[in-house]
C-alpha cells in the first residue's frame, strides 16, 4: 500500500494551537494513523497554586477567549463548594443567562463561520467539484423557512465573508456578547461571577427587557440556521459522507442550565440538581446510557499523562471523594501538573501538551466524546426534561416577528442519529443553538418570577474558610468544562481543570487508546479530489473542525473587488 | 510618511486565548466588516494575510506566509501579536509555543516574532499578555512568558519609526482594539498624526485616564457611599476595585452601550494593568493600595474646596 504522511500545523479556524499528523493509505483512500497535538503551554494550574480560590474564577476564564463563561461557571461552582456558600436563586439564574448568551454566539460562529466555510461554494468547488454539480440541481426542502431554493444557494450563502449566512451570523453573534455583558459586565472574560453569587448592581426589569430583545433575534436566526443546516447536511450525507469522522457512540455530558431554586454549594447535592438541569448530564457507552448522576460522573474521571509532555510522579492525596466514593490516583483532585517538555514530532513518544482524560467504569477506561452531539444525545435519551422523548428532543420556538426572518412559531425535533460523524456533530450544534435559545427564554421567565416574588438578592455573604474542596462542571459549546479545587490555609493547594476540548483532543493513553478526535480520524475515507501529492487534507480538517476545537471566528479577508452580497439586517448598524 | 496601496496585517497568536480576536469582532465604531470591505475610505485596502483563528488556508499553505513575510513578500505589513512570548530556552528538550511547520522547519513563536520585527512597518501588542505578559507571566511564570515590549525593548523602532504600541486589557474593549489598529493605519496613510504614547507605550487617547476617573458611578465615591456587598450600588473600592490604579476605559461600557465593569456593579480587577494578575491587582477582592486613595482624598478635598469657592463667584456666561 502507498502511504502519504501529512502534517497539518497550524490547523486554522480553530481557537488555539493545534496540529495533526496523519498517515493516509492512498490506494484505499483511508486514514490509517492519526495524532493530534497542541504545541502551546502556559501553565495555568501552576500559576493558580497559592492564590485565593476566588481568583481562579477570573484566571481560568483566560484559558479561552472563545468560551470563557463555562470556566467562570464551573470555577464558581467549585469555589462555592470550597467556601461552602450557596448563591441565592436570582444569582444562579443570572449566571445561567450569561452562560446561555455565550453558547448562542458560540454556536452561530461554529456552525457558520468556522465549520460552515468547509461546505461553502468556494471550498466545495475546489475540493469536491462533483458535489457542486449535484448541489445546483438539488432543491432545498425547507425553502419556506430559510429562503434558499437550491442547495447550491446555501453553499453560496456560506462563502467566507461574502455569503449571506456568513455575514448575518457575524452580525448576529454580537448580540450574544451583548447579552452576556448585561449581567457579566464584559465578554470575553466576564467579571461578575463571584463566590456565592454574582456582582450585578441595580438589577431591574429593563435588564431583562434588553436581554429578551436580543434573544428574540437569536431565535429568529436559529430557525433559519437549523433549516439551512438540515438541508445542507442531508445533501452532504447523500454524497457518501457518513463515514467521515465516525466513531462508536461513547458520549459524555455534565449538563447545563441549572434550575435556580435547586442549585446549592453542597457536593452531596450535585447529583440531584444535576438531574434538574435543562441539558442533562450523563454518560453513554456503546449506545447505552449508563448514568445521569454527576457524582458518579465525577468519581469516574481519570486524567492520565499518557503521551503528554508532563511528569507522572505525584502522590495520591485523597482516596475518596467527600461522600466516601473511591477515587483513583489519576482523579483531578489528586493529579498534579508538572511540565516536561519533550521532542517535537516524536510519534513514538510524548507528542502533545494535552493529556489523556478518560472515564472509568467497570474496570475499564473509556474514550468518550464530548460536545453538542453528546449532550443532545444524552438529554434526548435520559428523559429528565419534558422535551426528551427517549430518542429525540422536541421543543417549540415561539413566533419571532423580525423583518426578513421566518416569523411563525416552529416546532423542532432533533433525532438521535445512527452514529456520531462529522456531519452529525455540526447538525447537533445547530440544534443546540435553537435549544439554548429556547432554554434561555424559560430562564428569563424564571428570573422574572423571582423578581416578582421579591427574591432579588444576588449574593450570599460569606467568611473565607481555611480548608475546603469542590467540583464544578458545566457544558461549554464544544464539551464539558470541569474544575476541581483543593484549598488549604485559605489558599489554593491544588487546582485542576479540564477545558472543553481537553477530552476530545486528548492524546494516546497508557493503554495506547487514541483520543476521540484521533479515533474519529482513523479509517476516515478521503474524498478530496485531485492528485495525491497535492492533497491538503480537507477531510482531516473537516473532521477536526466538526469537534469545534475551541474556535474563534473565521473571517476571510481577501475581499478584493467581490461584491458583498447580503441583505442588511433590520438592526441598527452598530449590531 | 505615507503608504499607498495594500497594507497587510500579520496577526500572530502566541500564548493566547483568542479573546482579543473575539473582542475585535464585537467592535462597532467601526465594525470589523466596515474595515475590511473598505467602508472607511481613508483606511485604504487592508488584507489580513495571516491569522490562525480566521484564515481559510491551513497547514503549510498558512505557515508559509510567515516565512515569505520574513523575506519581504508581504511588505508593507503591520505585525499584530496576541498572547505572550514564552522563553524557549526554558523548554529544555521541547517547545512552549510553535505557530507552524514548513517542511522540516518548526516555526517557534520566538523566532517568528524576531524575524518579522526586522521588517514590519509597525508592531502592535494586543491585550495584556502581548503587552506585558499577562496571565502566562503570572507568578511563578512557569514558561518565562513576557510581552512584546519586553521582548523587543522600549527603544525598538519599526520600519515607520514607531515603537511597540501596547493595547492592554483582558481582552481590550472591542472599540479600543479597532481604533488603535485603525489609528496606526491612518498614520501610515499620512492622514493623522502619530498617536501619543504613555510610559507603557499605550495610546493616550484610549488609556490616558484611569477606570476610576471615567467611572460612571464615581459619584458614589464623591458622596462617600461605599458598596459593602456584591450587587450593592455604591463605590466598589471597598470590595476590591482597582480602577483607581488602572488606566482603562472599560468601566464606561463594554460595547454598544452594554455592560462595562463598574457600570454593571463589578469592581475593576486591573486586567489592563501591567502587573495583572499579580499584586497590586491581586488578590482580586483585596483593596487597592491605600496610598492611591490617600493621595486622591487630599487632592480631592482641596479640589472640592476650590470648586466650592468657584461656585460662589458671579456668573459671567
Amino acid at each position: 500500500m502507498a502511504v502519504r504522511e501529512l502534517t497539518i500545523e497550524p490547523i486554522t479556524r480553530i481557537e488555539g494551537h493545534l496540529g495533526a499528523h496523519v498517515k493516509i493509505d492512498t490506494d484505499a483512500r483511508k486514514i490509517t494513523d492519526a495524532y493530534v497535538y497542541s504545541p502551546m503551554f502556559r501553565g495555568f494550574e501552576i500559576i493558580l497554586v497559592g492564590r485565593e480560590p476566588s481568583e481562579a474564577i477570573m484566571i481560568t476564564q483566560r484559558s479561552c477567549g472563545v468560551c470563557p463563561v463555562p470556566h467562570a461557571y464551573s470555577s464558581a461552582m467549585a469555589v462555592d463548594q470550597t467556601y461552602k456558600v450557596s448563591p441565592p436563586p436570582m444569582a444562579v439564574a443570572l449566571r445561567v443567562l450569561v452562560h446561555g448568551a455565550e453558547q448562542l454566539y458560540d454556536a452561530e460562529v461554529g456552525v457558520v463561520n468556522l465549520e460552515g466555510c468547509d461546505y461553502s461554494e468556494t471550498l466545495v468547488k475546489k475540493f469536491n467539484p462533483d458535489w457542486w454539480e449535484e448541489a445546483e440541481k438539488a432543491n432545498a426542502e425547507r425553502v419556506d423557512i430559510h429562503g434558499y431554493e437550491k442547495i447550491s444557494d446555501i453553499m453560496r450563502a456560506l462563502n467566507p465573508f461574502t455569503g449571506e449566512l456568513y455575514v448575518q451570523s457575524l452580525l448576529i453573534q454580537k448580540a450574544g456578547h451583548n447579552m452576556a455583558a448585561i449581567f457579566g459586565a464584559k465578554h470575553p472574560h466576564v467579571h461578575s461571577f463571584v463566590p456565592g453569587g454574582i456582582s450585578k448592581a441595580n438589577l431591574s426589569p429593563s435588564d431583562f427587557e434588553a436581554y429578551l430583545t436580543l434573544l428574540m433575534r437569536h431565535i429568529a436566526f436559529s430557525k433559519k440556521l437549523v433549516a439551512a443546516t438540515d438541508d445542507l447536511l442531508d445533501f452532504v450525507l447523500k454524497q457518501g459522507y457518513e463515514d467521515v469522522g465516525t466513531r462508536e457512540a461513547n458520549l459524555f455530558s455534565v449538563g447545563a442550565y441549572d434550575a435556580p431554586e435547586q442549585y446549592s454549594a453542597e457536593y452531596s447535592d450535585i447529583g440531584k440538581f444535576g438531574k434538574a438541569r435543562l441539558v442533562s448530564p450523563g454518560v453513554i457507552l456503546n449506545g447505552e446510557l449508563v448514568t445521569t448522576d454527576l457524582v458518579e460522573i465525577n468519581v469516574g474521571v481519570r486524567e492520565f499523562i499518557g503521551r503528554g509532555w508532563y511528569e507522572n510522579d505525584w502522590e495520591q492525596e485523597f482516596s475518596t471523594d467527600p461522600l466516601g466514593n473511591k477515587i483513583e490516583r489519576e482523579h483531578p483532585w489528586n493529579k498534579r501538573t508538572k511540565p516536561k517538555p519533550g521532542k517535537y514530532g516524536d510519534w513514538t513518544g510524548a507528542y502533545s501538551w494535552v493529556t489523556a482524560s478518560r472515564w472509568f467504569k467497570g474496570g475499564k477506561s473509556h474514550v468518550v466524546e464530548l460536545g453538542p452531539l453528546a449532550r443532545m444525545w444524552v438529554t434526548a435519551k435520559a428523559g429528565l426534561v419534558p422535551e426528551s422523548t427517549g430518542n429525540s428532543l422536541r421543543f417549540e420556538l415561539p413566533a419571532s416577528p423580525i423583518p426578513g426572518f421566518f416569523a411563525e412559531k416552529l416546532e423542532l425535533e432533533w433525532k438521535i442519529p445512527e452514529k456520531p460523524n462529522a456531519v452529525e456533530r455540526i447538525r447537533a450544534r445547530a440544534y443546540y443553538l435553537a435549544y439554548t435559545a429556547y432554554c434561555m427564554l424559560k430562564m428569563v421567565g424564571s428570573a422574572l418570577e423571582l423578581l416578582k416574588a421579591g427574591k432579588t438578592e444576588v449574593w450570599t455573604e460569606y467568611e473565607r474558610p481555611k480548608e475546603g474542596m469542590g467540583f464544578g462542571a458545566v457544558e461549554a459549546m464544544r464539551g464539558a468544562c470541569m474544575h476541581w479545587c483543593v484549598m488549604k490555609n485559605g489558599k489554593i493547594h491544588n487546582y485542576q481543570y479540564h477545558a472543553p476540548s481537553t477530552w476530545n483532543l486528548s492524546c494516546r493513553d497508557p493503554e495506547g487508546q487514541p483520543g476521540p478526535v484521533e479515533d474519529a480520524l482513523l479509517q476516515t475515507p478521503v474524498t478530496e479530489a485531485g492528485d495525491v501529492d497535492g492533497w491538503k487534507g480537507i477531510d482531516v480538517v473537516r473532521t477536526v473542525r466538526s469537534f469545534d476545537p475551541c474556535l474563534g471566528c473565521a473571517v476571510h479577508v481577501h475581499v478584493g473587488n467581490k461584491v458583498v452580497r447580503h441583505k442588511l439586517l433590520p438592526y441598527p448598524s452598530n449590531f | 510618511m505615507s503608504v499607498s496601496g495594500t497594507i497587510n496585517l500579520i496577526w500572530l497568536e502566541g500564548q493566547d486565548c483568542a479573546g482579543c480576536t473575539i473582542s475585535t469582532k464585537q467592535a462597532s465604531n467601526p465594525t470589523l466588516i466596515d474595515v475590511l470591505v473598505g467602508t472607511i475610505p481613508a483606511l485604504g485596502e487592508i488584507r489580513l494575510v495571516f491569522h490562525p483563528t480566521l484564515m481559510p488556508d491551513w497547514g503549510e499553505d498558512a505557515a508559509k506566509v510567515l516565512v515569505d513575510a520574513a523575506d519581504g513578500k508581504y511588505d508593507p505589513f503591520v505585525l499584530v501579536l496576541e498572547g505572550a512570548i514564552p522563553d524557549e530556552s526554558k523548554a529544555v528538550g521541547g517547545v512552549f509555543c510553535v505557530v507552524g511547520e514548513v517542511g522540516e522547519r518548526i516555526l517557534k513563536l520566538e523566532d517568528v516574532v524576531r524575524d518579522l520585527s526586522k521588517r514590519c512597518a509597525a508592531a502592535v501588542a494586543l491585550g495584556s499578555c502581548a503587552s506585558f505578559g499577562g496571565i502566562p507571566h503570572g507568578s511563578p511564570n512557569p514558561t518565562g512568558a513576557r510581552g512584546l515590549l519586553d521582548f523587543l525593548g522600549k527603544d525598538w523602532k519599526s520600519g515607520l519609526g514607531l515603537p511597540v504600541v501596547c493595547v492592554p486589557g483582558c481582552p481590550p474593549r472591542p472599540d479600543n482594539i479597532i481604533q488603535a489598529l485603525g489609528s496606526l493605519v491612518l498614520v501610515a496613510r499620512g492622514v493623522t498624526p502619530v498617536p501619543e504614547l504613555d510610559e507603557w507605550h499605550r495610546p493616550k487617547f484610549l488609556y490616558g485616564y484611569t477606570a476610576h476617573e471615567l467611572c460612571p458611578i464615581c459619584g458614589f465615591y464623591a458622596e462617600g457611599k461605599d458598596a459593602h456587598a456584591f450587587g450593592e450600588l455604591g463605590c466598589l473600592g471597598g470590595i476590591g476595585c482597582k480602577g483607581i490604579i488602572t488606566n482603562c476605559n472599560a468601566s464606561t461600557s463594554w460595547t454598544d452601550g452594554y455592560g462595562g465593569c463598574t457600570r454593571t456593579g463589578v469592581p475593576c480587577f486591573g486586567c489592563a494593568d501591567p502587573n495583572f494578575p499579580d499584586p497590586p491587582t491581586s488578590p482580586f477582592f483585596a483593596k487597592a493600595p491605600a496610598m492611591a486613595f490617600v493621595k486622591e482624598t487630599f487632592a480631592g478635598n482641596w479640589g472640592h474646596f476650590k470648586m466650592g469657592l468657584a461656585r460662589l463667584k458671579r456668573r459671567k456666561i
